[in-house]
């Protein structure tokens, strides 16, 4: 193999790619990247057996062929060559690389070990813009469980429900559901949180993301990015039974001001791991937070709402703000109803729902 | 490579070993021969892509130079299938094998495909009992009378329903099933429908909401196309209607109904009908409408009772493939009391957050959400917001009923709100009585232990309490 590419499109195909190259797996071919010629332009990929990602870069072929070369050392090395030129040239179990008056000799292994890439025989694709793609990953894998022993909680379900797709994601303590947008197709499967968090790195832009997906894999394709990950098997809980329709109390405020509030709490909350108690008083049209700590002290803030019902229910900080952050809306509206039941948290349109279960108190 | 063995060998009941043709030519049996394949490979390839794509496979089964390879994942069948087949039948070839066709599956497919298998029978069974032409009856197939829990609250309609799809169209006539929100009706007919398709394919059976009906009816008298309306719903073996009330006040379509009524019952078709409450409680149905529905047979469902209610929510928890403690059915079925929607409401709460919290749904815990919900309703309620809607169901101001006037159609109105605000508030007699400007609480007492004896008496006095109480909760 032998040919030459720019030094920036490289470096950044080994940034997107490398990540996913592990020295951890069972095989040590993994730690390598894979690059083969075709058709006249060079492909990059790694994979660890669950996840792989290949990009598509313009180069100019003199020979064709393949080798894989450990992925730390040349993502390292590319990124510290300057701007220009990059000749790669195999040489039987070597790669001699130069650009410019660098020059250096590294030692690869033979592509025939590394193993196939996935392809999906697609039952169903569509595609979907990035913006929305984005928005839709990164407000539901906040809440994304990292407990592997109840792997489904681990994804994301992604599924359409009436010509409509929705993304959801719980760890057993709280929920998040998108609505992402129209498609006809009948979809339901649960993708690793991790692939997401890889799709959301290499978003960016506004171009349109291809998505095609069978029984037990997904690609996404984001232009000459394509990322194919394994699904996660089972059946997602049944959570819609768990979003409450009908709340005693409800509170609509300013969501900066209740951010700002939130975390002068969480101050005063370190001792009780985070909990905060939620009070809502109609008379008043207010909501004020407390917090209580034998040895610091205690906190209460309050702010105008809009409000309905005086309730009170105690939360985690933590969950609260990853609530609040994730919504991102001016105005937030808090429902909940006894110190037991679902709290529903949402923005000024109803496409996102956030749940939080109470703290015991 | 012996711990291997070792370890396979619990799969060797799953091959069939005796019928293969290949494998008795090469004088070994089938898990053998895969066991040999591995041992070549683990020669030729790394320890490491040894253990991590060829240790766990299995060999599924061999039959007619065919085999199946179960492999651990979608990434290791990649694998197999661009990478190492060719090796795989280079060594089958050395075994006598000459054109091996090998194909690799991933537990999960197994698993699924297993399921779906399942399915298939079930529903070429459904679809060689179905009826050659394409007539879509728009029952839901999961209603049948198999999946209806009969108790004594509703062993009569039960009965009367089994009887009306053993013999469509010559008993009961039309069959008039009517009680509250919840309760099973839909249920019920639809299992008629069901039960009648399923004897007799070739009967046309329709299934339509009132709403549905009314729709079609508009539709088709705008598009100027009645005659087709006419065929639809005439030309069938039974006409199944939900939700009768909602066809009150509208004089055209109870026009049309009472036509399409008369043509199927005098074609000794049957009709099968549901709703809220008995044909006489509805109001602005017309007088002849009123009549024809009474014809056949009226018949209620109540409410179940506690060892029906046990049942329902076993049978519900059964169809999820949960295991739920008896006593976390007890305790549903001894707190709520309403409806059966709302029993399997609470259930499907339950079991969501058991799920969603990887925990055992106990009674203890059953009774902690339950207490949230159920704590949540009264307090929504108010003594004032039952008296006004009270009031206002009998089209009369608050201030009527707690006045000291006596006059008939003030006094019924006035003892029913007491009456509620005893069972919806559990309020004291003396309480009652001061919220309606009476001063005397034997009044109270005695208005309410009148209601509660003429609601079991009077199925007006009945309804008309189910309903306001409606109203209050809505």
């Amino acid at each position: 193999m032998k040919i030459i590419v720019t030094q920036e499109n490289l470096n950044r195909a080994l940034n997107i790619v490398g990540r996913i190259a592990t020295t951890r797996a069972s095989l040590p071919i993994l730690a390598n990247i894979l690059f083969r010629t075709d058709n006249g332009r060079l492909i990059i990929a790694a994979t660890n057996m669950e996840v792989s990602i290949t990009e598509t870069i313009g180069a100019k072929v003199e020979n064709d062929g393949a080798i894989t070369i450990p992925a730390r050392l040349i993502t390292d090395f590319v990124n510290n060559l300057p701007h220009s030129n990059v000749n790669l040239e195999t040489d039987g179990g070597k790669v001699k690389i130069s650009a410019g008056g660098y020059k250096s000799t590294i030692n690869a292994a033979l592509a025939d070990d590394f193993p196939e890439l996935p392809e999906v025989k697609p039952a169903n694709k569509f595609t979907i813009d990035a913006e929305s793609l984005k928005e839709a990953i990164s407000k539901t894998i906040i809440v994304a469980s990292s407990d592997t022993t109840r792997p489904i909680l681990t994804g994301v379900y992604v599924y359409s429900l009436d010509g409509v797709i929705y993304f959801a994601a719980t760890d057993g303590y709280r929920l998040a559901e998108k609505k992402v947008m129209d498609e006809k197709s009948d979809i339901s499967v649960i993708v690793p949180a991790s692939t997401l968090s890889d799709v959301l790195r290499v978003l960016n832009g506004d171009e349109k993301v291809r998505i095609e997906l069978d029984d037990e894999q997904i690609s996404f394709m984001i232009g000459d990015i394509t990322i194919t990950s394994r699904l996660i098997d089972g059946r997602f809980i049944d959570y819609r039974q768990l979003i409450p329709t009908k709340t005693e109390f409800s509170a609509t405020v300013d969501r900066n001001e209740f951010i700002r509030i939130v975390k002068v709490a969480e101050l005063f909350a370190r001792e009780s791991a985070g909990s905060i108690v939620l009070k809502t008083k109609q008379a008043g049209q207010e909501l004020s937070v407390e917090s209580i700590t034998s040895q610091i002290g205690e906190n209460n803030s309050t702010i105008d709402a809009e409000v309905k019902g005086d309730g009170v229910v105690t939360l985690n900080s933590k969950f609260l703000l990853d609530a609040l952050n994730a919504i991102g809306d001016d105005k937030v509206n808090l429902h909940f109803s006894g110190k037991l039941a679902p709290v529903l948290l949402t923005g000024e349109n109803d496409d996102y729902k956030h749940i939080v279960m109470p703290v015991k108190s | 490579m012996v711990n291997y063995l070792a370890m396979n060998e619990g799969n060797i009941s799953e091959v069939n070993l005796e019928t293969q043709t290949g494998v008795a030519d090469i004088g070994l049996s089938s898990n053998a021969l895969w066991q040999s394949v591995l041992g070549e490979v683990e020669l030729i390839c790394t320890p490491q892509s040894f253990r991590t794509f060829w240790l766990p496979t299995k060999l599924i089964s061999f039959n007619n130079d065919k085999l199946l390879i179960e492999v651990n994942n979608i990434f290791a069948k990649t694998q197999f299938e661009k990478k190492f087949a060719p090796l795989i039948n280079d060594i089958l070839k050395k075994h006598g094998l000459t054109r091996p066709q090998l194909e690799f599956i991933t537990s999960s497919t197994k698993r699924r495909e297993h399921n779906e298998d399942v399915m298939v029978v079930e529903t070429s069974k459904k679809s060689s009992g179905s009826t050659p032409a394409k007539f879509e009856s728009r029952l839901n197939s999961r209603f049948t009378f198999d999946n209806f829990i009969v108790g004594s609250c509703n062993d009569l309609a039960y009965a009367a329903a089994g009887a009306v799809a053993e013999h469509p169209g010559e008993k009961y006539n039309p069959i008039f099933i009517y009680g509250g929100v919840g309760l099973g009706k839909t249920h019920l007919i639809q299992a008629i429908g069901n039960k009648i398709t399923g004897q007799w394919p070739a009967k046309r059976v329709l299934y339509a909401s009132t709403e549905e009906f009314v729709n079609d009816f508009i539709h088709h008298l705008r598009s100027k196309t009645v005659d087709e309306f006419t065929r639809k719903y005439r030309d069938i073996d039974a006409l199944i209607i939900d939700d009768m009330q909602f066809i009150a006040g509208k004089e055209k379509n109870q026009e049309a109904f009472f036509n399409t009524f008369n043509a199927l019952h005098q074609a000794s078709k049957q009709i099968i009908i549901a709703a809220d409450r008995p044909p006489a409680n509805i109001p602005t149905l017309t007088d002849r409408l009123k009549s024809r529905l009474l014809m056949g047979m009226a018949i209620d469902v109540n409410l179940p009772d506690y060892e029906t209610r046990v049942a329902i929510i076993e049978l519900k928890a059964a169809h999820s493939s949960v295991q739920l403690p008896r006593e976390t059915a007890e305790y549903l079925a001894e707190n709520i009391k309403t409806n059966v929607r709302e029993l399997e409401g609470s259930l499907n709460y339950i079991l969501a957050n058991a799920e969603m919290r990887g925990i055992e749904p106990t009674p203890e815990f059953a009774a902690e959400l339950l207490a949230n919900s159920r704590t949540a309703r009264p307090k929504h309620i108010t003594a004032r917001q039952i008296i006004e809607k009270t009031a206002r169901y009998f089209e009369l101001k608050p201030a009527d009923i707690c006045s000291p006037a006596r006059d008939k159609y003030i006094v019924l109105p006035r003892q029913i709100a007491m009456y509620l605000l005893r069972s919806e508030l559990h309020m004291s007699y003396p309480k009652i009585a001061n919220e309606l400007g009476r001063k005397d609480h034997t009044t109270a007492l005695h208005s309410i232990e009148k209601i509660d004896r003429e609601i079991k008496l009077d199925i007006t006095i009945r309804e008309k309490v189910a309903e306001i109480r409606e109203v209050i909760y809505a």
